[in-house]
């Protein structure tokens, strides 16, 4: 089969993979995440999500504003302005628009090991059964824990389900075109998130050649085959950072923490800052319009580079430089003229 | 006579001193943070600081915003997943983590998830995060309580302590033997937990603070050590390391607001806001 490029615009990737009623989950833990791919799934008006999140910063507080999510399974929702400040998403289970379901940061993220490993379960830790996590079910109900007998120990095992979320929403350092997707600082449960997905939409602040990859791949997090779309997006998890390429923009940070904090504020940040802009490019020019260029410019990242890993080996052919094959001491010629001689050819 | 410190540096000198050396430790957001610096600069140099996100052996040059911040991926020895942190601390290889606390009743059982009724909540608080999987099989845990309050009753356990103290938490044999809180540092004193019955008692007051004022706070009565003494204070040492590293922790979270903002406005970012 021929090598295909998966590049593609935000707008078709979401068009093409982000469906009403989807399970999707966001790949990025904390840091890094997928900002512009969430900007454009709220323009698209998708509806009727299950979202999962392993911690929510903005990116889930932008999509339960935005109107698409129904459930959410999660272990950290974000809270805008502390005790007195409220959030999107306390504001949408109290108003009951929204469904929530909370594990604990493994457990969440066992669901997701498990998908992507292709079990139906993983064991969770037995402590619990001691907490209202354990107790108090959501609309999971009965099939949030299950406890069984270990066959081997007699003991008590507490057990979560698989997730295979239809599609999943990542935010990288850079990619190849074909999907190959290089991450690296603060794992997470980035891998887990997108390789348990049945699609997998990756952005990326550069598109790197090929060869990049093939000489990096420990930093590989997700192969080619599994990739669906490549978007390359500088700045695209911006306001939260990227290692290697910019720091946390404090300064939109505060704004949408101040903004998020009342209904109305988080409408009209939205308003500016998501549907205000049709795409990531349209994002920086009006944030350089309005507060000038000096502020990203200064959370630019400085290189620290890994230091390379040497990949090399003796040799990269069986023939040497005098092309006779290294253990046989022959050139081809000699030996096809012993095989010949021996009788070996069908002849 | 050392010289002049506030509370919120007091706080992470506090918690930094529960550090030793050759442990590894979970730091989690905010005081602790600092205070896993102060410790590896000053008292727990092979200290391993580990965060869930995967960063494990971190040297901490600025303090990190959060568990997976970019200023904490320099310079740390091994990358691995979440998954693969909380498996570590599970297999009892995390000799003590920190916690901070929204309620705590009298065992030191934690409520980070909600105020109110878990469907219609007053307050939905951030949740669990990682910290029913760290204060379960951690040896030990320190609570850190800024905004906190003391409950007779949680409105939600997120994070298992003592359960109902008196050995539950051991006979439960949910949890390795002699784990759960053993400090909890709020702004007006530290505590402790009775090791019979594991209720909390307060072991020492920061400067300026009664029995009273605490007990105020606490909806039962309050038990009070019989050597009850004054927070230690400080070094020179202690105070000069962590007024470098973070200064906007030494000043407080409202100054700290205050004074980035008037600096933004000195250089006409505000302007355009």
């Amino acid at each position: 089969m021929e090598d295909k490029s998966k590049v593609m615009t935000a707008q078709e990737a979401i068009r093409r993979f982000v469906h009403d009623g989807d399970q999707l989950v966001l790949g990025n833990y904390t840091v890094g995440t997928c900002a512009e791919l969430v900007n454009e799934i709220v323009r698209q008006g998708r509806q009727g999500f299950t979202l999962y999140s392993q911690s929510g910063i903005f990116d889930v507080d932008i999509l339960v504003a935005g109107g698409c999510v129904d459930r959410l399974v999660t272990t950290y929702v974000l809270r805008a302005g502390g005790k007195n400040g409220g959030s999107a998403v306390e504001r949408a289970i109290q108003a009951g628009t929204l469904q929530i379901e909370d594990y604990t940061n493994y457990q969440y993220n066992a669901r997701l090991v498990a998908g992507m490993h292709g079990f139906t379960l993983l064991p969770v830790f037995e402590s619990t059964l001691a907490t209202d996590l354990f107790r108090q079910r959501g609309f999971m109900g009965d099939k949030k824990y299950a406890v069984i007998e270990c066959p081997f120990t007699g003991r008590n095992i507490v057990l979560v389900p698989a997730v295979n979320p239809d599609v999943c929403v990542v935010h990288v350092q850079r990619a190849d075109r074909f999907g190959n997707a290089q991450y690296w600082g603060a794992q997470g449960s980035v891998a887990a998130a997108a390789l348990a997905s049945k699609r997998i939409i990756v952005s990326c602040e550069e598109i790197v050649d090929e060869a990049i990859i093939r000489s990096s791949p420990h930093l590989t997090i997700l192969p080619a085959f599994r990739v669906d779309a490549v978007v390359e997006i500088p700045w695209g998890a911006s306001p939260s950072e990227v290692l290697g390429y910019y720091n946390m923009d404090m300064l939109m940070y505060g704004l949408f923490m101040a903004a998020d904090s009342t209904a109305d504020g988080l409408k009209a940040w939205m308003a500016e800052w998501v549907y205000g802009c049709p795409d990531r490019k349209a994002y920086i020019d009006r944030y350089i319009s309005k507060f000038g260029s000096r502020s990203l410019d200064a959370i630019k990242a400085k290189p620290f580079y890994s230091a390379p890993a040497n990949y090399g080996s003796a040799f990269t052919s069986r023939w040497d430089q005098d092309g006779r094959e290294r253990n046989l001491g022959v050139t081809m010629e000699e030996l096809e003229s012993i095989l010949h001689e021996r009788g070996k050819f069908y002849e | 006579m050392s010289k002049p410190y506030t509370l919120e540096e007091l706080l992470s000198i506090v918690v930094a001193r529960e550090i030793r050396d050759h442990e590894n430790v979970i730091l989690g957001v905010g005081i602790p943070m600092t205070a896993g610096a102060l410790a590896k600069a000053l008292y727990a140099p092979h200290a391993t600081l580990m965060m869930e996100s995967g960063l494990i052996d971190i040297k901490p040059l600025l303090p990190p915003n959060h568990i997976a911040d970019a200023h904490a991926c320099r310079g740390f020895s091994y990358a691995t997943d979440l998954f693969s942190t909380f498996t570590m601390t599970y297999r009892g290889f995390v000799d003590v983590c920190f916690l901070g606390v929204a309620q705590v009743d009298r065992f030191g059982n934690l409520n980070t998830t909600v105020i109110g009724d878990y469907n219609k909540p007053t307050i939905r608080l951030p949740g669990s995060g990682g910290a029913p999987d760290f204060i379960s099989y951690a040896k030990r845990t320190v609570l850190t309580m800024l905004g906190g309050q003391f409950v007779e009753k949680l409105d939600y356990l997120t994070s298992p302590g003592h359960l109902e103290g008196s050995g539950s938490r051991d006979r439960s044999g949910l949890f390795p033997k002699g784990s759960g809180p053993t400090l909890l540092v709020s702004t007006q004193g530290v505590f402790g937990f009775d090791p019979e019955t594991q209720e909390i008692y307060l072991a020492k007051l920061h400067p300026g603070v009664s029995v009273a004022d605490v007990q105020r706070e606490v909806p039962w009565t309050l038990r009070v050590a019989g050597d009850l003494s004054e927070t230690p204070r400080p070094t020179d040492d202690e105070i000069d390391f962590i007024r470098r590293f973070n200064p906007a922790n030494s000043v407080g979270r409202a100054l700290a607001l205050e004074l980035s903002l008037a600096n933004l406005a000195a250089k006409g970012g505000l302007s355009s806001l």
